[in-house]
């Protein structure tokens, strides 16, 4: 990310819009100066990055509410609405980004309103063409720049100690590992895992032991009915018996003379109902096949009355003619002949006559459909009253062999009763046995319909297991498929843990390495930065050949602080080059640093002065007349792209003016404000000495 | 060892995974990159397994 430029409008201190306010981007001259003193809007200008990219501020930025300028406000009529807005223009990757956060109050006679602030993009490719990129301005942002790692990079140059401060540790710790790469592989690593959980979730679904579950239910339901098809043999074989038995028994009882009558009478009957039985099937298998051959003709009545209105019409109109027909006359022009004998050639009167006959004559073929069809037609109608003879014959006889065989069964029953009521020891046991028989016979023959009904269920549940078989099979390639994606996810998550044990090595050490050389050129002490395997950053000493944390000063902790975001931004672009899968893709980082080197004393104000615009691809700072005077600006000065001033027009009568000289003009830092608001103006210095 | 060796040897892992494998980790590190500064971590398992499908086919 390269800063290009900012404008403000409204924004704090500014009044109305600065000029745009051009950054340096240069290799060699990438330092941008913006001086102002204490109250001038520095602050403002670096919360004005801030706010526009994350809609953050630092913690020396006062009343964040009141962000809209107070001349702006004033000058507005009641319950209008006045603006403020912040335009930050950057590079990233050859592409160019234009962004304005905006935010708008109205003002009420009690009160003033502000609104949400609203956030633009307009981003321009290689060809310079401007578009609104489909992404969400923030996620850009956030993706280029990390808004938890932005304090890094925007900062007051007065409380930088306070990001190596105890109690921020684990903040620095987690920017590090996100800087690092660390963060990406962790969070990798664990979305892999929790990825591999779903397909294996997936391949328990359609997994090898569903296909398993159900040919076990298939051999379940196959044996169900071979043992029911074993015991309906074995139910016809009974049945067999039973009869033989009944008719043994039967027999006997014959022979006995003194029931030989009744059970003469008995055999008699029973055949008797036999084919009275058959005879009522035979009528209900007749009945059956009337009602399915012609039962339709009853229900046909008002179309056949349909047809034949439409046929009497025809006729009525002429449409259907009988006599000749057109096709005998077309025979008649062909073959060149007249049934009379006379020649038909094309032009003679005999042909042309003939000829006329073809317009007058109607077509055989419709004729002989429609006279098919009358008969047909007749048909119909005329089976209608057949079919309804038919059904009430059947009706009647089945009425009657029913009533034939109901007498049948009482008087067999009478029989049967006469028997078992006999004098005759003999006779009652007999019949009993009979009626035992008929008792075993009619439960078998319940039982062997109630298997057939199993069977046909089964056979049916069976077919259905079958389908569902031959999709599990399709399945079997899909299973393979998903234990491959199982086993290449399991080695993403192997690789890229190994990648973490042996970047968590590299990395950290070859930072902490940095972070040590930058230290040890600034500080004149002989403390040494550390980083800790989880990442947190400490000073220590080693003299007397046991490391001990040190109890750091301010300052310290400013180099200290000042040499971590130095060395970050070093190693990042350095592996961000060689195209380190984990780190972020910026190569570039800005700094803007609001009031540097506060407490510092010269020798260490000189060596950052010295380093920082080495270390940082931007820098941008903002300096009060005392911060920049000396070490500072002859240290920076061979590095300043772009200087501009910021002027404060102050509202107190008897103000004191101030200026500052840069090159050869003076440049003024406070004045008079020529009405009763105070404001800033930012002015490019021209001559940059 | 140089510090150029070091780095490549960090990357070692992922250069000799077999292309399907070192596409998913590619694609995933560059998914976990852009949402790395989400809040919301929402709906990231199915871009996950969207990935490992559409590269194990």
């Amino acid at each position: 990310m390269k800063l290009t430029s900012i404008q403000l409008c409204n924004f704090r201190s500014f009044y109305g819009k600065t000029p745009e306010i051009i950054l340096a981007i240069g290799s060699d001259r990438n330092t941008t100066i913006i001086h102002g003193n204490n109250g001038a809007g520095k602050t403002s200008l670096l919360n004005a990055f801030t706010w526009v990219l994350y809609e953050k501020f630092s913690a020396a930025f006062a009343s964040v509410e009141q962000l809209i300028n107070k001349r702006a406000i004033a000058e507005v009529q009641l319950g209008t609405a006045v603006e403020c807005w912040v335009e930050v223009s950057w590079e990233h990757e050859g592409k160019r980004y234009r962004t304005k956060r905006s935010c708008r109050v109205y003002k009420n006679e009690t009160d003033i309103d502000a609104g949400k602030s609203e956030l633009f993009m307009y981003v321009a490719g290689d060809d310079g063409r401007w578009y609104i990129p489909p992404e969400h301005p923030e996620e850009i942002i956030h993706q280029i720049l990390p808004s938890t790692l932005h304090q890094y990079f925007f900062f007051d140059g007065e409380r930088i100690e306070q990001i190596v401060r105890s109690d921020k540790k684990a903040e620095i710790a987690e920017a590090t590992k996100m800087l690092l790469g660390v963060e990406v592989l962790n969070r990798a690593i664990r979305h892999l895992g929790e990825a591999k959980k779903t397909l294996d979730n997936e391949l328990k679904a359609i997994g090898d032991s569903e296909t398993q579950k159900l040919l076990r239910q298939q051999s379940k339901v196959e044996k169900e009915i071979e043992r029911i098809q074993r015991r309906q043999i074995e139910i016809e074989q009974d049945l067999a018996c039973q009869d033989t038995l009944k008719k043994e028994t039967s027999h006997y009882l014959r022979e006995l003379s003194a029931a030989k009558e009744l059970q003469e009478r008995r055999q008699e009957l029973e055949q008797l109902k036999k084919t009275n039985q058959d005879s009522l099937k035979q009528s209900r298998e007749v009945l059956k096949k009337a009602i399915s051959t012609k039962g339709y003709t009853v229900l046909l009545s008002e179309a056949t009355a349909q047809f034949r209105a439409i046929i009497t019409e025809l006729k009525q109109r002429g449409e259907l003619k009988a006599g000749i027909s057109r096709e005998f006359v077309s025979d008649l022009l062909n073959s060149q002949r007249c049934i009379c004998g006379a020649e038909l050639h094309e032009g003679n009167f005999a042909c042309e006559s003939v000829k006329g006959w073809l317009n007058r004559a109607g077509s055989s073929a419709v004729e002989e459909t429609a006279i098919r069809m009358s008969a047909q037609v007749d048909e119909i109608d005329k089976q209608a009253p057949t079919f309804w003879e038919d059904v009430d014959r059947e009706q009647a006889r089945i009425q009657q062999l029913r009533l034939v065989i109901s007498q049948i069964e009482s008087e067999l029953d009478n029989i049967q009763e006469q028997l078992r009521k006999d004098p005759s020891e003999e006779i009652r046991s007999l019949q009993k046995r009979i009626d035992e028989i008929e008792a075993k016979i009619r439960e078998i023959t319940l039982e062997q319909g109630a298997n057939q009904q199993q069977i046909a269920n089964f056979q049916a549940e069976l077919e259905n297991l079958a389908k569902q078989i031959v999709r599990q099979k399709y399945n079997e390639e899909r299973q393979i498929l998903a234990q491959r994606r199982i086993t290449a996810t399991q080695d993403a998550i192997e690789r890229l843990t190994e990648v973490r044990s042996r970047q968590e090595q590299q990395f950290r050490l070859q930072l902490e390495k940095r972070v040590q050389e930058i230290f040890r050129e600034i500080s004149f002490t002989p403390y040494i930065p550390k980083i800790s395997d989880r990442y947190e950053l400490t000073l220590v000493e080693n003299t007397i050949g046991i490391e001990m944390p040190v109890a750091a000063s301010t300052g310290e902790n400013q180099i200290l602080s000042l040499s971590f975001i130095g060395s970050i931004i070093d190693k990042v672009r350095e592996w961000s080059e060689k195209k380190m899968l984990m780190v972020p893709d910026t190569s570039t980082f800005p700094i803007v640093m609001d009031s540097p080197f506060g407490s510092l004393d010269e020798m260490y104000r000189r060596q950052i002065a010295k380093t920082i615009p080495k270390l940082a691809n931007q820098l941008i700072v903002l300096v009060t007349k005392t911060q920049w005077r000396g070490e500072v600006e002859a240290e920076m000065s061979g590095r300043i792209g772009k200087q501009y001033v910021l002027t404060y027009y102050s509202s107190k009568p008897d103000c004191e003016e101030d200026s500052i000289s840069i090159g050869s003009r003076r440049y003024p830092l406070v004045r008079q404000s020529p009405n009763e608001f105070e404001y800033t103006v930012a002015e490019e210095v021209k001559d940059n000495g | 060892m140089t510090t150029e060796s070091n780095l490549s040897d960090v990357q070692e892992p992922i250069i000799s995974a077999a292309p399907e494998v070192r596409q998913i980790i590619e694609r995933v590190c560059q998914l976990e990159k852009n949402r790395l500064d989400r809040k919301s971590q929402g709906h990231i398992n199915d871009d996950i397994v969207k990935i490992i499908k559409e590269e194990v086919q």
